[in-house]
């Protein structure tokens, strides 16, 4: 028996070498050495020089990092009609719904596309001459050039927001929420019919409680994308503009160390980043082993 | 009884119309990159909405030849096919280990891959040019492939664990009595068994790869070298860049995702919620 346990060990281990070896190598320790390279000046070639917290007291009097903390305040502040929407359409196709496959084929192909190209669409289509103003022009709106959404701090902020938080997530969301629906036992909605509930009392009293799980696994998943994987779309989209209007840590973090190559004091923001991210990881993680446990 | 009918037609009716308005905002974009890709720069210019009055293919000529996108399209399937080969490996492997033996150490590897995998590539990005800076392989492939692997390989690995687990332990029971090694056990049999789940692997693995930006931007500076996505991030920049030159870019860009996404709709929209729902 011993002997059998010693093997599944080094099996075990040997299976998991390439992964780990991989981790450590590309993640971890480019995650861990900021925490040292945030202490120094330096500029990505020659010798980083320690600076102690200088960096730290530059961040907190940097505006662009009061605007990342703001533009993701308002991005989370979208996580909730971006569940909520599709938990609702979900509630209604469970039912049965005419035309569903052909609306789940369109809804999803964002995801097929990915963020780079739907960026770069788009800031095509809202641009100041682009086709959105050319048609509102013929539709007979005046100084359509005036509306570019893009180019105004708030709108392209709840734009990129929209797109990125509700529009994107949408086909995917149906498709998860129906998928986990799917699983709940009928009987529980045919004893409440005789109990002579409506529609709405059993979204709430059946539909939410038994797919709990799934609604906060995909509200973390939520979460995960808007502050660890919008560099994609911010790119193309905006570039963290007009001004700083859309910028987010992540952003912020690209711009100030391949642009003005302060890697120092990017490793800054890349601290402040991995407590969001890190906090956002212990919830996912406790998430998961909460659904192995059930 | 029709009370309760009225009500359904009209639940019913709103959700056609939310669906549809999000619907259309996915197909006018994709409308308007087909119609202006042929379109002559010159036309579009006066006619951005209406359907092109003398369509031309000059456009895709002109990227695939003149603008190497012909090139990026080669790199990025070298690139992705490598990837997926090392990438397949690591993660069953590992997702056998996770989900199939039991040992020590092992939830806590566990938790150390759930974790590590959250980071955004901006975080690591710093650190990963010196690395690969320091190990020569700055400007090659080889690089960007082993980069790709380390960050997207956790969530891989997730997802055949989450299958692994609901295997019967019974069959590697078996094959360790037969004599065979954890190898064997793996090609012989935990890799055959995953099939329907090997699918859904790659296909999350090959669209995260063939949509990644940061790390190629970074490892693959020189213009021969570039993927597709990379080429497409870096026109859009480009001062005077024609809309219709752009558009068609961006099909060529696309063209082979959307491909595999016409054939396996099915597969891969009821796929992608693998590794997230609990049965």
């Amino acid at each position: 028996m011993k002997t059998k346990l010693k093997q599944e060990a080094k099996d075990g281990w040997i299976l998991l070498s390439p992964l780990l070896l991989l981790t450590f190598i590309f993640l971890l320790y480019p995650v861990v050495s900021n925490f040292y390279f945030s202490l120094t000046k330096w500029k990505g070639v020659g010798k980083p020089v320690f600076i102690g917290f200088e960096n730290y007291k530059t961040l907190f009097k940097d505006e662009r990092f009061y605007r990342s903390l703001k533009n993701l305040g308002v991005l989370v502040l979208y996580i909730p009609l971006g569940v909520l929407t599709p938990l609702v359409i979900a509630n209604t196709l469970r039912k049965g719904f005419r035309g569903w496959k052909l609306y789940r084929v369109l809804l999803y192909l964002p995801n097929i596309l990915g963020p780079v190209i739907l960026g770069t669409i788009f800031s095509v289509i809202l641009s100041q001459i682009g086709p959105v103003t050319d048609l509102l022009t013929k539709l007979g709106v005046k100084n359509a050039q005036e509306i570019y959404i893009l180019g105004k701090s708030a709108s392209a902020i709840n734009s990129l927001a929209f797109i990125f938080v509700i529009w994107m997530r949408v086909g995917f969301g149906c498709i998860y929420f129906l998928s986990a629906m799917s699983s709940i036992d009928a009987s529980l909605y045919d004893a409440a019919k005789i109990d002579g509930t409506n529609a709405w009392q059993d979204f709430i009293h059946i539909t939410l409680p038994s797919i709990r799980f799934s609604i906060e696994f995909f509200t973390v998943l939520a979460f995960i994308e808007v502050f660890a994987r919008m560099y994609g779309i911010i790119f193309t989209l905006t570039g963290g503009g007009p001004g700083y209007a859309t910028y987010t840590l992540e952003y912020g973090v690209y711009m100030i160390s391949f642009s003005a190559y302060q890697k120092g004091y990017a490793s800054a923001w890349s601290v402040i980043l991995f407590f969001f991210c890190a906090a956002i990881a212990l919830i996912q993680i406790r998430l998961i082993k909460k659904g192995e446990n059930n | 009884m029709n009370k309760y009918k009225v009500r359904r037609y009209i639940t019913n009716f709103i959700t056609l119309i939310i669906l549809s308005l999000f619907s259309l905002v996915i197909v006018y974009p994709v409308y308007f990159a087909v119609i202006s890709s042929i379109k002559a720069p010159a036309e579009y210019v006066v006619n951005k909405t209406g359907l092109p009055q003398n369509p031309t293919l000059d456009n895709f000529a002109k990227v695939l030849t003149q603008m190497s996108m012909f090139k990026f399209m080669l790199n990025t399937f070298i690139l992705v096919g490598f990837s997926m080969v090392l990438y397949f490996l690591v993660c069953t492997a590992a997702g056998f280990a996770f989900g199939k033996l039991r040992f020590k150490g092992r939830l806590t590897a566990f938790t150390f891959i759930l974790f590590i995998q959250i980071f955004p590539q901006m975080v690591i990005a710093g650190q990963i040019y010196q690395l690969i800076s320091k190990m020569g392989l700055l400007n090659t492939h080889l690089g960007l492939i082993l980069v790709w692997v380390a960050y997207f390989a956790p969530f891989g690995t997730y997802i055949m664990t989450t299958y692994y687990s609901t295997i019967p332990k019974s069959l590697i029971e078996s094959a360790r009595i037969d004599g065979a090694g954890v190898i064997q056990q793996l090609f012989k049999i935990m890799i055959p068994i995953a099939k329907p789940m090997i699918g859904t692997l790659l296909i999350i693995g090959a669209l995260a790869m063939w949509h990644e930006l940061p790390f190629s931007m970074l490892i693959l500076q020189r213009l021969q070298l570039r993927t597709l996505t990379l080429g497409i991030a870096l026109m859009q920049g480009e001062y005077g860049l024609p809309i219709p030159v752009l558009a068609a870019a961006i099909l060529v860009t696309v063209g082979f995702p959307l491909l595999l996404y016409i054939i396996f709709q099915n597969y891969i929209t009821m796929g992608s919620v693998a590794g997230s729902v609990k049965g």
